[in-house]
């Protein structure tokens, strides 16, 4: 068994102390890669991710002449039970990726989750797609990016998002935690949006958590759910949405009919 | 059929219906660049799908010609009014020619027709 021995006279260090033990080298090292790294809404992350990350950059750097790279999804939460990294490239040209996921996830052994958009696509979804604004509202970019971007609501891109939401009320008992968190989420951040509302994840989080009454978001993702009063209330958040978004694509159409 | 399998042929219909009409949808919106992003989630409706399917049908085990027939068309007929509802609403580019080719693709991939 590995021993560390601390001199018996020190200050602060009493005995039965709970302390962290990690090398200094270690430490030095993760400070100089988080420098080049930008973090947004992330409080820590495993020494081991930042390493993966600043690895998945140098492989795509060689490869793809980008504006930025930015890592988005399971990945960035804390621990380990991620299921792919999902990485944005932004890029102005088109690359054919598959060969380069295939290489990132041969050296890295995970899987990857390859996203090519450009600057002009990446302003759009940001203006129209409320997936857009919760995806970047966490994420660790290469590079510092502010976006200035005018809310525009496309209700029929609403509409197909939607959708997927359906998803859920038919099929409660089938679907495991985290796709019911993630159909839910999906669909308050489209309830939010329509509503003009600033998303992110944790406001929408937040929102979740006010409107099915839980204590925390785990309580969804360990799917530890009331079944009944959570699709009482979710068909109900549900067909108000569709409401909306009906009533927004006539308007719509009948606007564009008088132009 | 057992009442078993019964709902979960229905459940299999419901997931099928909406995930063609998702499909169409996606080419009917010209807005397709934005909306590929997202082709990595919408994959859950079609491997639930397949897993109802798995259970309806196991291997070795082939589905009446009555039974694909009674699924198909049921499947045809919600896609049908989902998306005519959306053309009411004043939707553009909708090809509801395109149901029924999209279903016979989904069923042979879910092993419910050959």
């Amino acid at each position: 068994m590995d021993q560390i021995y601390l001199p018996k006279n020190r200050i602060g260090l009493v005995t039965g102390s709970f302390v962290l033990i990690k090398p200094l080298e270690q430490e030095i090292q993760q400070k100089s890669q988080t420098k080049k790294l930008h973090f947004y809404k992330i409080q820590s992350i495993e020494p081991l991710k930042l390493q993966v990350i600043n690895e998945i950059i140098k492989i795509i750097d060689k490869k793809i002449k980008n504006d930025n790279i930015i890592f988005i999804g399971s990945f960035l939460e804390e621990g380990f039970n991620f299921n792919d990294v999902d990485i944005l490239i932004i890029t102005n040209q088109k690359y054919s990726i598959e060969p380069i996921k295939k290489e990132l996830e041969e050296k890295q052994k995970i899987k990857i989750h390859l996203i090519q958009i450009n600057n002009k696509t990446l302003l759009d979804g940001l203006s129209k797609d409320p997936l857009y604004p919760m995806m970047l509202s966490k994420c660790v970019a290469k590079k510092r990016f502010i976006f200035k971007i005018r809310k525009e609501i496309d209700y029929k891109i609403l509409d197909l998002h939607l959708l997927k939401s359906k998803l859920l009320i038919d099929n409660f008992n089938t679907l495991d935690g985290n796709e019911k968190y993630y159909l839910t989420r999906n669909m308050i951040a489209i309830f939010l949006c329509l509503d003009k509302q600033k998303i992110s994840q944790e406001i929408i989080d937040k929102e979740i958590k006010i409107i099915f009454n839980l204590k925390r978001i785990e309580e969804i993702k360990k799917n530890m759910l009331n079944k009944n009063s959570f699709l009482t209330k979710y068909k109900k958040i549900y067909n108000e949405t569709q409401r909306k978004i009906f009533r927004g694509i006539k308007n719509d159409s009948k606007q564009k009919q008088i132009d | 059929m057992t009442q078993n399998r019964n709902k979960l042929i229905e459940l299999f219909i419901g997931n099928v219906s909406n995930l063609i009409v998702h499909k169409i949808l996606e080419s009917a919106i010209n807005q397709l660049e934005l909306i590929i992003k997202y082709q990595k989630e919408s994959v859950n409706s079609l491997k639930i799908a397949k897993k109802y399917g798995e259970k309806i049908n196991p291997v070795n085990t082939p589905l009446q010609e009555r039974d694909i027939n009674y699924i198909r068309e049921k499947i045809i007929k919600r896609a049908k009014a989902e998306l005519e509802k959306r053309i009411s609403l004043g939707y553009e580019n909708i090809d509801l020619n395109l149901i029924e080719k999209e279903v016979d693709k989904i069923l042979k991939e879910a092993k419910i027709s050959d």
